[in-house]
């Protein structure tokens, strides 16, 4: 089965990679290819300085779901506001609710309790893609969810968080959500995990760090690598150059050279589903958008 | 500014991710010990980069080690590990052994301590605070988490003395048990009233609050020399001598962020040193746009070139007139070995020495 269609069975994608890697678009473009197949998906993103809206040239999300196609919507999540919503449907009382919110113990509680963030951030996208009790009324608004994950590291505190909490809080509904939350992320039928890198010598060592951590912590291998912004292949050149177009030439060549030997290394060591993409002239947006869906579809074979 | 004199004892490589921070840290730091002074590159990135570039193992993480670079000072580089860091100031306030033992064996510090995010900020904290009052190096090149935690950590100290004013501490240090176990009723829980037992207990379970209980009991007398510490830490930071090196990557879609990061370094008191806009591509001659051989590559860079020249006007429009910006051209090989790294940080040096670049009068303001 195409690695695509294989995706698009999960209800989580979390796309993850060290910082600067194009992960924010990479995971634009495979939701808005889930979508063409039918998935209703909601992109998410995590950093409070959004910048996926510019994906598609559409408004900032604020923190509401800004649809961009009828199969398609963005959301920027800041996990203090889920974790409100929960006070909120714990409480009841909105009187106390409000002196709760307003109290700095609850302040620091939020900013400061480990683990708390995250496992909001994982149980508002489990939310939204879980069906409640049965029939029509069952369906859940979305499919899928892919969220644009943080920088490595963080990224795997997101997802070893559930089982981190769920050993500590063994009871009541945090404990109980931990538990939830935390065969949810385990479970490769449900959730998959996206890596995206450069093929450069110190993002390629991270992405096999990475890789590893996510076997300890979370007892997983991510499903797909994504290799990113690859220089084109260098042409045999013939004509005369001048000096800086010398130099721009040489770098051309070298970052190509190191693109090359780092795919290769990379490829030697995980031996999953990959893509590996062109750099393309396009700053973020739908242009760039358009370049990077076709080139995931055009290689479907390389990743099967 | 240079790194020649003993000027600037402090600084803070910041700026987002994957703009090449650590390897100028790393550059910074060679040049530093270069010109003789002893100085130590610390990084609190948990993807541990520095490992690869300084040839420094895991055995960094427990303390600082010495990198054979044939300089004149001292050059040492540590990685930060939150959990270590963390044992060690139990173990060194803990009031006595069996205290400091009664913490480190918590179930809720074993879990907590060192695995979540948050935890790495507090702790870099302490750990700064360890290194400036030992006072062994005469700089100390600190390279930072990404952006969005980078902000983290300056906010470190006065997060945890806002934790220390709240009154959330005093009611963690209630004794909020008796001896059976069950919630003292003299525990008063405020407006929650007396419901709020089987709310907690429906909540999280009431073995967790007698852990968490526990765990604020034992830790109570280490809090007060946090607040001391953190302090200390905050006019540190703040001393004119600590310096900011910003670091961005160009292209104009790196622009607000970074103007973003200067501006609250700026706001919060913090002193920002040069902005440094790494790896830009040189620009293509228009021959070599139209050149027939090189196919559509040759479009790809001459775009790449204007795309980071069009970034550098930008930052000259934006900054301050007075604010010194360093360009640093994409380099065809990624400065990986202690070489390339000098070379590196040699260029730099240059350009903070001579700034032929830096904004011109006519420049606006923030």
């Amino acid at each position: 089965m195409a690695i695509l269609e294989a995706l698009a069975s999960r209800q989580l994608l979390v796309v993850t990679g060290k910082g600067g890697v194009g992960k924010t678009v990479v995971a634009a473009a495979l939701g808005s290819l889930l979508a063409d197949l039918g998935r209703r998906v909601l992109l998410v993103e995590l950093d409070p300085r959004e910048n996926l809206h510019q994906v598609f040239d559409v408004p900032p999300s604020g923190g509401e779901v800004v649809r961009i196609t009828p199969r398609l919507s963005l959301q920027n999540l800041q996990p203090r506001y889920v974790i409100e919503d929960l006070v909120r449907q714990h409480l009841h009382v909105e009187l106390i609710t409000r002196r709760v919110m307003a109290s700095p113990i609850f302040e620091h509680f939020v900013e400061g309790a480990p683990g708390l963030k995250e496992l909001a951030i994982l149980s508002e996208a489990e939310r939204v893609v879980k069906a409640k009790g049965r029939g029509r009324s069952a369906h859940a608004p979305f499919d899928v969810v892919v969220l644009d994950a943080p920088a490595t590291g963080h990224g795997v505190s997101l997802l070893a968080a559930p089982h981190l909490v769920a050993e500590v809080i063994e009871r009541g509904p945090i404990g109980a959500e931990a538990h939830e939350l935390s065969a949810f992320v385990a479970d490769p039928r449900r959730t998959g995990i996206v890596v995206v890198t450069l093929a450069e010598e110190m993002p390629a060592q991270e992405t096999l760090e990475l890789r590893e951590a996510l076997e300890e912590q979370v007892g997983r291998t991510p499903e797909l690598l994504v290799i990113n912004a690859l220089y084109p292949p260098f042409p045999d050149v013939e004509a005369e150059t001048s000096a800086t177009d010398a130099f721009l030439l040489d770098l051309w060549r070298t970052r190509r050279e190191v693109n090359e030997r780092e795919v290769r290394h990379l490829g030697n060591a995980w031996h999953g589903p990959r893509f590996e993409l062109r750099m393309l002239p396009a700053d973020r947006g739908p242009r760039l958008l358009a370049g990077l869906r076709q080139q995931l579809l055009d290689q479907q074979g390389l990743a099967a | 500014m240079n790194f020649r004199g003993d000027d600037h004892p402090l600084v803070l490589v910041v700026g987002s991710g994957g703009v090449g921070k650590t390897t100028l840290a790393a550059s910074l730091g060679l040049m530093s010990a270069r010109y003789g002074n002893d100085t130590l590159v610390m990084t609190f990135d948990p993807s541990l980069r520095l490992k690869d570039t300084l040839g420094v193992g895991e055995h960094a993480r427990d303390r600082e080690v010495r990198v054979s670079a044939g300089t004149s000072g001292v050059l040492a580089a540590s990685l930060l590990d939150a959990k270590q860091t963390f044992d060690r100031l139990v173990r060194r306030h803990a009031p006595d052994e069996q205290a400091a033992h009664r913490i480190l064996t918590n179930r809720f510090y074993e879990h907590l301590a060192g695995n979540l995010g948050g935890i790495l900020e507090y702790m870099a904290v302490e750990r700064l605070f360890e290194v400036a009052a030992e006072g062994r190096y005469d700089r100390v090149v600190l390279d930072t988490p990404p952006t969005r935690q980078a902000l983290d950590f300056l906010d470190a100290p006065s997060r945890i003395m806002g934790f220390l004013d709240s009154g959330a501490l005093k009611v963690a240090l209630r004794q909020w048990f008796d001896e059976k176990g069950r919630l003292k009723p003299t525990a008063h829980l405020g407006v929650l009233g007396r419901g709020v037992e089987s709310f907690l207990d429906r909540m999280v379970g009431m073995d967790l609050l007698r852990e968490m209980a526990e765990f604020f009991q034992a830790f109570g007398p280490l809090f007060a020399g946090f607040r001391e510490r953190a302090e200390r830490v905050q006019a540190l930071l703040r001393s004119p001598e600590t310096t900011f090196v910003l670091v961005t990557g160009p292209g104009e879609e790196r622009v607000p962020e970074t103007m973003f990061f200067a501006r609250h370094l700026k706001e919060r008191g913090y002193h920002l040193g040069p902005l440094v806009v790494n790896m830009v591509h040189p620009r293509a001659s228009t021959e070599l746009m139209v050149r027939p051989d090189l196919g559509a590559g040759a479009r790809l860079l001459s775009w790449l070139g204007e795309r980071d020249h069009r970034g550098l006007a930008a930052f000259y429009r934006l900054l301050e007139p007075r604010q010194l910006l360093v360009d640093v051209p994409l380099l065809a090989r990624e400065p990986t070995d202690l070489p390339s790294l000098e070379a590196l940080g040699q260029l730099l040096s240059d350009k903070l020495e001579a700034p032929a670049e830096s904004v011109p009068a006519t420049g606006g303001r923030l």
